[in-house]
């Protein structure tokens, strides 16, 4: 990976976590192209058929481009100070909240993520501004992290805003 | 005070008794004027406005019979509901705010609403515990006792008594009243006034028709004048509101037994108190937007914790030069509002024109849609784009003054003064263009206000350097290598085992 502003996280994602993105991805365009199909055979309305093309391309060229960009750009940290991500791919996102800031930690399984074993940690702070998401974690690993956070959470005085 | 469940104060059931008559004249008196040849377009509001007064009052009486508050030293509890009981309670160190309202018909009773609202977002809702109503005597109690959850900050200065920050001012309506919202006040007004006019025989459309040779003006100066005519009439309507909601205005900085709190008092018929605990206030945002910058209009917002949007707004709108002076008065600081930011990269321009292009790009290709050379107009608004893109840049700017963050962006010039310990995060953005163009955005994430301010475009060593300094310590081990040597004190953390 290119040297960005800041320092990367430590740890890279489960590399099993390009196969979840790459299935999202399936997933959300053979949705959208079965609708519209459905839609096409049903009312033969034939400008459906560009709009059909558009989005298999778009599905097809985000399926073979973004899984592996991502999986470069992820990755995350967790110190006894600070919980520390970087995200996304042509946007790349670094978020940074201190432990002492912490207020909830969840840990989420989606149907993709339970079949390949990957679990999503989420810690929130009292910010309106979305929390800080460990993507793409073994789902053991993932447990762990948020037991730990918890525990280190909860030893923190005060209402963390 | 008392730990005893408390019933709200009787005189509501008066009100009660009260709406319920006032509400039954119209029916009484049409039945009286029409006799049995009663027009079934007065017939029926009549009959509406008689029976939503009617549920409405016996609702209202319900809801005082199962209404049971109590105040305990721990929290504020309130039970309520007939057929879906709630139980709310807050606890007392989690109180944001405590504000009372009354409208004319509480005022006449000597009554007031007061509603206890609870910081966590989301946890009570936007709700809180509602007291509708208790007496005036009794909120001004509720008032002065419940903000008690924390000590007061220690460092502010805490006059005693009562500071005036501002008070109403009559250059402000001219603010309030020439916004886009004037044609949607008129619409009101004037639908409403052609509806009220039908029922008593009066067709306001034919009287307006024949005002004028509408047909020999021609289309280009019927519609001028019939837009300049709604703006009037939404222009007074705003007017009127606007004096209505903010009469007798007053911004205090109010000490009271339990610290200082910002108090707003305003209102003619239904008045308004809102406080804000000190405590809890995180900084100020400054916002002019696009379209009245000529005017200098600005909008003058708390950011605080535990604050609803208009009761975060401070000083309604009006001239830039008040609102930084109140601005100024809130912080406790005239410095922070004057001091020369730091102007971002050439690059962030250079985006922007970026964007504007693309924005008049886009136009054009809607237009060519169109018959005739409609497009032309799209090549024309270049320019406006680019000029907005220019404006936009212009009001780029960062700074860090002692304790406080300073950043403005955005085409409504939005100037934030952020308290550098109110901030819990940092959010760091950059595209691939963006970091062709050694640019970065950031945000600070905060409890307070809307959750997160942006300064966009920062050169981005500047933006992590500027980040470290405002929570120093958090990044210090993250900052690329080059910039430890440079830096005197940033020592790499022992035991930080990452690959160089």
């Amino acid at each position: 990976m290119t040297e960005g502003p800041l320092l990367p996280p430590q740890h890279r994602v489960e590399r099993r976590a390009i196969g979840w993105w790459a299935l999202r991805t399936v997933a959300t365009t053979a949705v959208a192209a079965g609708v519209l199909l459905v839609a096409y055979l049903i009312f033969e309305w034939s400008w459906l058929v560009p709009v059909l093309i558009v989005v298999a391309a778009f599905g097809v060229a985000h399926l073979v481009v973004t899984p592996w960009w991502r999986y470069a750009v992820h990755r995350w940290e967790v110190t006894e100070d600070a919980v520390y991500v970087c995200t996304g791919w042509f946007v790349r996102e670094w978020r940074i909240a201190p432990i002492s800031r912490v207020q909830t930690v969840d840990t989420v399984r989606g149907p993709i993520q339970q079949a390949l074993g990957l679990a999503t940690v989420t810690v929130t702070t009292a910010s309106a501004h979305g929390p800080v998401a460990l993507v793409g974690l073994d789902h053991q690993a993932a447990t762990e992290i948020a037991r730990d956070l918890a525990a280190v959470t909860q030893a923190t005085p005060g209402d963390a805003t | 005070m008392t730990s005893e469940w408390m019933r709200l104060d009787a005189k509501v059931i008066w009100v009660d008794l009260a709406k319920m008559v006032l509400s039954l004249i119209p029916m009484a008196l049409t039945t009286w004027l029409f006799g049995d040849g009663i027009d079934g377009s007065v017939f029926w509001p009549a009959l509406s406005v008689a029976v939503i007064g009617v549920v409405g009052a016996v609702t209202d009486l319900l809801r005082w019979l199962k209404t049971r508050y109590r105040i305990t030293d721990e929290r504020v509890e309130c039970r309520t509901g007939l057929f879906v009981r709630s139980n709310k309670s807050i606890r007392r160190d989690r109180i944001r705010s405590v504000d009372t309202s009354a409208r004319l018909r509480h005022r006449l009773a000597g009554l007031r609403v007061v509603v206890v609202r609870a910081g966590e977002r989301g946890a009570m809702g936007d709700t809180g515990v509602k007291l509708d109503a208790v007496s005036a005597a009794a909120a001004a109690r509720l008032q002065a006792e419940l903000p008690t959850g924390r000590v007061a900050v220690p460092d502010s200065p805490a006059p005693s008594g009562e500071t005036v920050l501002a008070t109403l001012r009559w250059q402000w309506l001219f603010y309030n009243v020439f916004t886009v919202w004037a044609l949607a006040m008129a619409a009101g007004l004037l639908w409403g006034g052609y509806w009220l006019g039908n029922s008593v025989g009066l067709d306001l459309a034919s009287f307006v028709a024949n005002l004028a040779d509408w047909g020999a003006l021609g289309l280009a100066w019927t519609i001028t004048i019939g837009v300049l005519a709604a703006w009037t009439v939404g222009a007074v309507g705003l007017g009127a509101n606007f004096f209505a909601e903010n009469w007798n205005f007053r911004l205090t900085w109010t000490t009271g037994p339990n610290g200082t709190v910002l108090r707003t008092t305003k209102g003619l018929f239904r008045i308004r108190q809102v406080d804000r605990d000190e405590a809890r206030l995180r900084g100020i945002r400054l916002a002019q937007p696009l379209p009245w910058r000529w005017i200098g209009l600005t909008d003058t917002t708390v950011i605080s914790t535990g604050l609803s949007w208009s009761a975060s707004t401070v000083v309604p709108r009006g001239p830039i030069g008040d609102a930084l002076r109140v601005a100024a008065a809130v912080l406790r600081d005239d410095r922070l509002l004057n001091v020369p930011l730091t102007a971002h990269p050439r690059a962030a321009l250079r985006r922007r024109i970026g964007w504007a292009v693309l924005v008049t790009l886009g136009l054009t290709a809607v237009l060519t849609l169109l018959p005739d050379r409609w497009w032309l107009v799209g090549v024309a608004a270049l320019p406006v784009f680019v000029w907005f893109a220019a404006l936009a840049y212009r009001a780029l700017g960062h700074a860090l003054v002692g304790a406080h963050l300073v950043i403005r962006g955005g085409l409504n010039r939005t100037l934030v003064v952020l308290r550098r310990d109110a901030v819990i995060g940092w959010t760091f953005r950059q595209s691939v263009l963006q970091r062709r163009l050694g640019l970065l955005t950031v945000r600070a994430t905060t409890a307070a206000g809307s959750g997160g301010y942006t300064a966009p475009d920062l050169a981005a060593a500047d933006a992590v350097a500027l980040a470290d300094r405002v929570v120093p310590g958090l990044l210090t081990r993250y900052l690329p290598d080059q910039r430890r040597g440079e830096m005197p004190g940033l020592q790499p953390t022992v035991g930080s085992n990452r690959p160089h």
